[in-house]
């Protein structure tokens, strides 16, 4: 319970202090105008982002997931002794094999 | 004594962040800011762009919050501490891109974009550090981690930990070589449209964080709390602004590489680093 | 007008400039932002001083508006003309202190217009042919084309970039299409103006590169004569960019933090730049020294 009043409370006071010291923007057309070093756009900067690593973002899910597994591996580890280590070893080297494949298939190089 | 908790995290976010003023040089500057207008950006996302800081500012505060002040005295005692800070690093990631989305302009977005990519694969080495730091104490609590540190520091017990932790505590606090969203090449990214007040708080959420990064480190590594004669808060204080001074000296030193070429090092030379450095710290723990 | 107390204080921070190069300025400015008491601004948003150094030819004056009304008020903007660097770092220093006082700001040059006239169905002028047609809050949304790199079809942005970009040489302007931060097309449609042999010395040149590698510290040390200090230099540059009569980015950055003046033969931008990101694309430029820019530059213009 504490937990969350603590999370909640710093959360609202971090809101109210950054809301008091931002003052409301205000400009003119010329002056709310993208920095571009004095050029133009055509459009709007809002778009379909090419976002370049998004396979790795895929791999990235993989070892998020195996983090899940080991908040309570990490717990029981020293109780449960080289067999626990053994596991996430063999779990790591399964998901390191998708780090070498996504590596050779240049998914690390914006492709 | 909650109460005394509450004042003493608050103070330590206080002082810290002056302090890290002081270690950037930007007491003049940042005050300056406060004199200028705040410019309106062309069809902006105005609540994100308002409410990126304030969610940066929180977050620092909620990490230092799981932090112990004394052995056996943290304002959050959690005993999943280290998944609280690790959500906290998560949201990092979210909170800059809003921050570089949110003005509608060509350079905030990329950086934001950028961040993004550099930003999730730094999460993975963090964690790692964090989890073999665990593996000692047979907890995920910050206390319980502290608690194990009593005869030697996992510094030295896990000498791969703390170099791996730094390179988290400069993406973490957009600085130097892992400062890919705010970067000289699209004019400083995502704070490229900040003008004012604006410019101003987003700064000071950032050296903010890095008093929560660095006092996350220095109870993960450097036994937080313990140390003789001088009473435990004493002693947070004087590690977490060593960790401090350290991680702006790195971030003021050394070069940052494009944000694609960081990405293949991130994979293919951090993680199976910090893999070996699970390894390691999983040997001697048995 | 008394001053406020936080305004003394703002008034003793070194003055925010930004700089609008003109033709053989460019050494000059460079040492001149160099100064303790000035702060180099990377774009406008974060200046108060607009400092137009040279005269500036009358194709960049939009441009130059375009930036000046960029700035947040209040606001000045310098003339550098004959000034001596000294002469001008006081003008800019008193500048700002009239700024921090409240004494002087200057008005918009261009007119309070949307850039385009808003037409277009739905709440916020977003439909027009389909989805996107529309010109909502004055401008088009961005379109789809195919990628160089993946041939995905995703949005192409395309805008105008300089002449005043501080990453880019004074003077350049390119169009360029983006797809994500990678450059799929490219269009010189300035050269960069014409600078005198001072603008290749090997610390300005360094220093150019350095700030984009993030060390703003180690630059000014180099423009000082002092050692860059930094670690990982060469190994941050990639090995392969860049890469003109057998050097690349890294061998000439190597050359210039020891002192070795560089010149290269005039290389073909377009050819350069193209589909290089946006980071690799801005270390190839700043690799260059920019007596070769010019001349590339001028040469694309002429074909």
């Amino acid at each position: 319970m504490q937990t969350v009043i603590v999370i909640l409370g710093w959360t609202a006071l971090a809101v109210l202090l950054a809301r008091a010291m931002q003052p409301v923007a205000d400009s003119t057309a010329p002056q709310a105008m993208p920095f571009l070093g004095g050029g133009t756009p055509d459009t709007h900067a809002w778009q379909r982002y090419h976002f370049r690593p998004y396979s790795m973002a895929l791999l990235f899910v993989a070892f998020e997931m195996e983090m899940m597994f080991m908040y309570p591996w990490a717990v029981v580890f020293v109780s449960e002794g080289i067999k626990a280590l053994a596991e996430m070893g063999m779990f790591l080297a399964i998901l390191s094999v998708g780090i070498l494949y996504g590596w050779r298939e240049g998914i690390f190089r914006w492709q | 004594m909650t109460a005394l908790l509450t004042l003493a995290v608050l103070a330590t976010l206080l002082g810290g962040t002056l302090f890290a003023v002081a270690l950037d040089r930007a007491y003049l500057p940042l005050l300056a800011l406060f004199t200028r207008q705040r410019v309106e950006t062309e069809a902006p996302d105005r609540l994100n762009r308002d409410l990126a800081p304030a969610w940066y500012l929180a977050l620092a505060a909620i990490g230092i919050a799981v932090v112990p002040f004394a052995p056996d005295l943290a304002l959050i005692d959690s005993p999943v501490g280290i998944v609280i800070w690790g959500s906290c690093e998560a949201l990092i990631v979210l909170t800059v891109f809003l921050h570089g989305w949110s003005p509608n302009a060509p350079f905030p977005l990329i950086g934001a974009y950028r961040y993004a990519a550099i930003g999730l694969p730094v999460m993975l080495p963090s964690m790692f550090v964090l989890i073999a730091a665990a593996l000692p104490a047979e907890s995920l609590s910050l206390v319980a981690i502290v608690d194990s540190q009593r005869e030697v520091w996992n510094v030295i017990r896990q000498p791969l930990g703390l170099p791996l932790f730094m390179v988290v505590a400069l993406a973490m606090t957009l600085r130097g070589p892992m400062d890919y969203a705010d970067a000289a090449d699209i004019a400083t990214g995502t704070s490229a449209e900040d003008s004012g007040a604006g410019r101003a708080v987003w700064q000071i959420a950032r050296l903010a964080m890095l008093v929560s990064v660095s006092a996350i480190a220095a109870t993960v590594f450097l036994g937080g709390p313990l140390g003789p004669v001088l009473p435990g808060p004493v002693w947070l204080w004087l590690k977490t602004g060593a960790l401090m001074a350290l991680t702006v000296w790195i971030g003021n030193r050394v070069a940052r590489t494009t944000p694609s070429r960081m990405l293949t090092i991130l994979w293919v030379v951090l993680l199976p680093l910090s893999f070996l450095h699970l390894l390691i710290s999983g040997l001697i723990a048995l | 007008m008394a001053m406020t107390r936080l305004a003394r204080w703002a008034a003793r921070s070194p003055a925010p400039v930004f700089a609008a190069i003109g033709p053989g300025r460019q050494a000059e400015t460079e040492r001149l932002l160099a100064r303790p008491g000035l702060r180099r601004a990377a774009t406008p948003r974060d200046a108060a001083i607009l400092l137009v150094a040279g005269d500036l030819p009358g194709d960049t004056a939009e441009a130059l508006s375009h930036v000046h009304d960029q700035l947040p008020h209040p606001r000045a903007t310098l003339r550098w003309q004959a000034d001596a660097p000294d002469a001008i770092a006081a003008r800019i220093e008193t500048a700002w202190r009239d700024i921090c006082a409240g004494e002087r700001d200057e008005d918009d040059h261009l007119p309070d217009e949307p850039p385009n006239a808003w037409k277009g169905i739905g709440p916020h002028g977003q439909g027009g042919k389909g989805m996107m047609g529309g010109t909502p809050y004055g401008r088009p949304m961005a379109m789809t084309g195919t990628d160089i790199r993946d041939g995905l079809r995703l949005d192409r942005y395309t805008a105008r970039f300089g002449p005043f970009l501080p990453m880019l040489p004074p003077g350049l302007v390119l169009q360029v299409t983006l797809q994500g931060d990678v450059i799929c097309d490219l269009d010189v449609q300035a050269p960069p103006l014409a600078q005198a042999a001072d603008a290749d010395a090997p610390d300005l040149c360094a220093a150019r590169m350095l700030r984009l590698l993030g060390l703003d510290r180690a630059a000014h040390r180099v423009m000082h004569g002092q050692s860059a200090r930094a670690l990982w230099l060469r190994g941050a540059v990639p090995k392969r960019i860049g890469r003109i009569d057998g050097t690349s980015a890294r061998d000439r950055l190597i050359a210039w933090l020891a002192g070795d003046t560089v010149s290269v033969a005039p290389p073909d931008l377009p050819a350069l730049l193209h589909g290089a990101e946006w980071a690799e694309a801005m270390l190839i430029l700043a690799s260059l020294p920019p007596s070769a820019l010019i001349r590339a530059a001028r040469g694309v213009e002429a074909a």
